[in-house]
């Protein structure tokens, strides 16, 4: 049988971006939850 | 503690990495396509022991009600579903070559996708209800409802005749698998479960902390 290596660096390379993409996903979320939120606007008088 | 999880996973990553294409030989009838047996493999066994933890915060919440389980089942349970999509993924990628199609419906394939809806519906639940004791008892009812479905994953390769091969390991017969290959699958599993230790040790953290802000 060929060894088809085309479709075992698909599958890998899949499996790193979509991994790699939560993990980023996860480090934007934490981020922003650390940053101070900007305070609300005082309403006109 | 968590920081260290992840360098940890990073290694045996790298390490299960070198263990599936530096040290397992090239398999005998399949070629090198069986390589994404040490991905696959790994991915369907994290996504059991994910929805194995919804199942757990699941009854555990609706049994205390204490938010803490709630937010372990609701970590879990996403992550459970990347590990699943990937489990499809890369099984229509090795089934292209191996069996002339990316898909059938087939037993075990067909109880897969089935499982992955579940728990979509599952995380879809969660961000529709905004109230959250209700969100948490609900998605503890889906949590424990949708578990009903991993022994039937798990089993479908023996209960029906599928074109999908029996269980590599955690079947009832000793696992076919030469020693070299089973060594580099056992590495990959461990790797894979301590990247999903690491994962859900952040998910859960932001989870609370975003309960203490609102």
């Amino acid at each position: 049988m060929p060894d088809n290596w085309a479709y075992v660096f698909a599958a890998y390379g899949i499996a790193a971006v979509a991994l790699f993409g939560y993990w980023r996903h996860l480090a934007r979320r934490a981020r922003a939850l650390t940053q101070p939120r900007p305070a609300p606007k005082a309403r006109p008088a | 503690m968590t920081r260290a999880l992840g360098w940890l996973a990073a290694l045996g990553l790298l390490v299960g990495l070198a263990a599936g294409f530096l040290y397992a030989p090239r398999e005998a009838v399949q070629g090198n396509v069986q390589r994404i047996m040490y991905l696959h493999v790994p991915s369907v066994l994290t996504a059991y022991l994910a929805f194995g933890l919804v199942l757990l915060g699941s009854i555990a919440y609706l049994a205390t009600r204490r938010p803490g389980w709630d937010r372990l089942a609701g970590s879990a349970g996403e992550i459970g579903v990347l590990f699943t999509g990937l489990t499809i993924v890369s099984g229509s990628i090795w089934g292209k070559p191996t069996w002339g199609t990316w898909w059938t419906w087939d037993a075990r394939l067909t109880s897969t996708a089935v499982l992955f809806l579940v728990y979509v519906g599952y995380l879809m639940l969660r961000s529709l209800i905004e109230d959250p004791d209700a969100r948490a008892r609900y998605a503890a009812v889906v949590g424990i409802l949708g578990a009903v479905n991993i022994p039937i994953v798990h089993f479908s390769v023996k209960w029906w005749r599928a074109l999908h091969q029996p269980s590599t390991i955690l079947g009832p017969e000793p696992s076919p698998l030469a020693f070299p290959l089973k060594l580099a699958l056992y590495v990959n599993i461990v790797a894979f479960v301590l990247l999903f230790s690491y994962l859900l040790s952040r998910r859960v953290e932001i989870a609370r902390t975003e309960e203490e802000t609102v």
